[in-house]
């Protein structure tokens, strides 16, 4: 029997591991695939329908057309909402990644109590789309809140940052920025890829600590930012809860932070426009697919793969 | 349907994860039927501030009690949230059965089928002691979606320790204008210094207040067919009253107005003693006296003497509706029944949610009131009203939260009054349109 037979052989026995494997794994997969069919694609699917029709979420949906897409070309108030999404995105996205970069860069020094640092950077991740931290902002952000008070130690004078257009927005996006902790820890996985007799090398020819950031560090780590950015891209443009907590569902002041999706929603549960908020929702796909394929064509230019 | 599922016995695992759906067509009642004697449970919702969620615990248990087989489980909420999630609840199905409806909204709901047409469950629901006028202000085309509990009326509330603090005099209000109101608000907030401020901004939380002033000049917000009838030079002048109001600094800075407007009852600036002059329902009297510790007062609408017409009208202050999925209309109607009619229960709630439509319980509890009751009820049978305004119609319930958008962009500098009377009025009457 020839090694190639043999390995024929191996290969058909495996074949029938693997088959009695899928099978188990089709039960073990079966309520997730459940939920996924029931509770994702089903409304994937039905909003795609619902997107050119009438429907008040109580009487029957009524066919329209293009109408709620031709609805969004003229939406003023929607314009609004995608130059408060669109601020939100690309300055709070940046910031976060620069943070996140920054933190992991420290902590890849091999500091003492690393395990503890890592936990507490990552830990607002955890936290940061959620309402309890929602509301702290609020209170921290308030009139009579925390930066209120330590502006008022030093003698200026805060006002109602939430509650003023000005401001409402800038609030939002340093919770955002303060969520750096997912990015850092893969940021922090990265660094540790890159070997370290780079940097020995480097450091015998002379190279400063920043010309070695950014002549290794930056190149070999450019796969992961560019993970990292696409990824942050995407939440970013679904961020929800904290501007409906923040605003009270209102989006207010003014419409200061009326995110994209904030604004989908008024439409569905607010003015029962199932119809407008479907089609919104399908058009906010749209928008993020543009700027991931437009992540991907400029990722040619500056991501390097080392392989 | 029960049937359908027993035959195909393979689909075990879809039929454990939709075994909570397929629950809601299982028993139930039909409105004009007896009760049940099986165990039930009903789900009442409504919104408001503390006190209100005591009371209506309470009455609660009482009913409890009668009816030993039926639980109602209360789910409460701020005023804000409510809507957001009783909308939420509808779209999936899952609304509760009782709810606490506001005029604002009940067009927009029952328009859409959402509501039980009461008359239906008339049987159990017992409306003799209501005066027809009380109850045509919650039927829509001659169907009952909704009861209603009080009446209320707009008031300007004054904390009368504050004003005592400072020496101001509080004010006549038999005749007195909106200008009058500026003046002594004007006072407040120089004795105040930057702490305590004349008149609680108006314009956030109370789309009411401008339909007052249209109301004033013999105007109106809608007519018959739902078309915003507004004049847009009465729009403008509530807006350039209100950035006046705030130029001045008789109100709050904006900011702190916005803040204090989105937390709720309790965190208002009459609430917080923050305010000399807030308006608000008379019925929230009690409310407010309790939250803010202070001595509060009742004073008339300023301007109701200068115009053409009193801008105060008696409101259906809410209406108690039952879901048209609900599968126990029966209960639900005897549970209305018995809020609106058991004079135990009556005992307990007292004007909280207004004072009651209710003739004979209105009677009955006369001698139960207390002093900031008494006042309410008093500030009702004295005030001269007009006729009420038509029912805010399907569509136009997100009135107010477009009102406070205009009203925040006016305090901001964003656009101008005028310019915020033009956009309001069209916008109103786009969200009209598109729910037809």
């Amino acid at each position: 029997m020839s090694a190639l037979d043999e390995l024929r052989q191996l290969r058909r026995g495996g074949v029938q591991v693997r088959k009695s494997d899928n099978k188990a794994a089709f039960w073990f997969l079966a309520p997730w695939f459940a939920g996924l069919l029931l509770v994702t694609i089903g409304p994937v699917i039905a909003s795609f329908a619902l997107g050119f029709t009438k429907y008040n979420l109580i009487q029957p949906p009524r066919f329209i057309g293009f109408d709620n897409f031709a609805r969004i070309l003229s939406d003023s108030r929607l314009h609004n909402a995608l130059r408060v999404t669109f601020t939100y995105v690309l300055v709070s996205v940046p910031l976060q990644l620069a943070c996140a970069l920054g933190v992991a860069l420290l902590l890849n020094r091999g500091l003492r109590g690393l395990a503890f640092y890592r936990s507490a950077f990552y830990l607002p991740s955890l936290l940061g789309s959620s309402v309890a931290i929602a509301v702290l902002w609020t209170q921290v952000f308030g009139t009579d809140g925390l930066v209120n008070r330590v502006l008022g130690f030093f003698g200026v004078e805060g006002r109602g940052w939430i509650s003023d257009p000005d401001t409402a927005l800038s609030t939002l996006i340093v919770l955002n920025v303060w969520t750096f902790g997912s990015p850092m820890i893969i940021f922090l996985a990265g660094l540790r890829q890159i070997p370290e007799v780079y940097y020995e090398a480097a450091a015998i020819d002379g190279a400063s600590r920043w010309s070695r950031f950014l002549r290794i560090t930056l190149p070999l780590l450019s796969p992961i930012l560019f993970f990292n950015l696409v990824l942050q891209i995407i939440h970013a443009f679904q961020s929800f809860t904290q501007a409906f907590v923040v605003s009270g569902g209102t989006g207010g002041p003014s419409d200061s932070t009326m995110f994209y999706t904030l604004y989908l929603y008024q439409q569905g549960f607010s003015r029962f426009d199932m119809g407008y908020a479907s089609a919104l929702a399908w058009f906010l796909l749209l928008i993020v697919a543009a700027f991931t394929a437009i992540n991907f064509w400029a990722a040619r230019y500056w991501v390097f793969y080392d392989d | 349907m029960l049937r359908g599922v027993r035959r195909g016995t393979a689909w075990a695992v879809l039929l454990s994860l939709t075994a909570s759906l397929l629950a809601a067509c299982g028993s139930g009642s039909d409105a004009g039927g007896d009760l049940t004697t099986e165990k039930v449970t009903l789900r009442f919702t409504w919104w408001g501030a503390d006190d209100r969620h005591k009371r209506t615990q309470q009455v609660i248990e009482m009913f409890q009690r009668k009816h030993p087989n039926i639980t109602v489980k209360g789910e409460f909420k701020e005023w804000n949230g409510y809507w957001d999630s009783l909308a939420t609840t509808m779209a999936a199905n899952d609304a509760p059965d009782i709810m606490q409806m506001d005029e604002l909204y009940i067009a927009s709901y029952a328009e859409r089928g959402a509501l039980l047409d009461l008359n239906e469950a008339g049987k159990h629901l017992d409306t003799s002691n209501f005066d027809k006028k009380a109850l045509a202000t919650g039927a829509i085309a001659g169907k009952q979606y909704g009861l209603p509990v009080g009446l209320g009326m707009y008031s300007i509330m004054v904390n009368l320790d504050l004003l005592e603090k400072y020496g101001i005099p509080v004010p006549d209000d038999t005749k007195w204008s909106w200008d009058d109101l500026r003046k002594v608000g004007e006072q407040v907030s120089k004795a105040g210094g930057g702490q305590v401020f004349g008149v609680q901004s108006p314009g956030i939380n109370d789309a009411a207040g401008l339909s007052i002033r249209a109301r004033q000049q013999g105007k109106a917000m809608f007519d018959a067919d739902a078309k915003v009838v507004l004049p847009q030079e009465i729009a403008r002048d509530y807006w350039q009253y209100i950035l006046d109001l705030s130029k001045s600094g008789v109100t709050p800075p904006p900011s702190v107005s916005i803040e204090k407007a989105s937390a709720g009852l309790n965190q208002s600036a009459t609430a917080t003693g923050t305010a000399a002059f807030g308006l608000w329902w008379n019925t929230q009297l009690t409310a407010l006296t309790a939250a803010s510790g202070a001595k509060l007062k009742l004073l008339r609408l300023p301007g109701e003497t200068q115009g053409t017409a009193p801008g105060a009208y008696y409101k259906p202050s809410m209406f108690w509706s039952v879901s048209a999925r609900s599968k126990y209309p029966a209960e639900s109607a005897a549970f209305v029944s018995f809020l609106a009619n058991d004079e135990e229960a009556a005992k307990v709630l007292l004007t909280e949610r207004g004072v009651p439509a209710n003739q004979k319980i209105r009677e009955g509890i006369a001698g139960q009131l207390k002093d900031t009751d008494k006042a309410a009820k008093e500030y009702l049978d004295t005030v001269p009203v007009s006729d009420p305004p038509r029912i805010t119609p399907n569509g136009a319930s997100t009135l107010d939260t477009v009102l406070k958008r205009y009203t925040e962009d006016v305090l901001f500098g964003r656009t101008t009054p005028d310019a915020a009377a033009a956009g309001f009025i069209r916008e109103v009457q786009s969200e009209v349109d598109a729910a037809r």
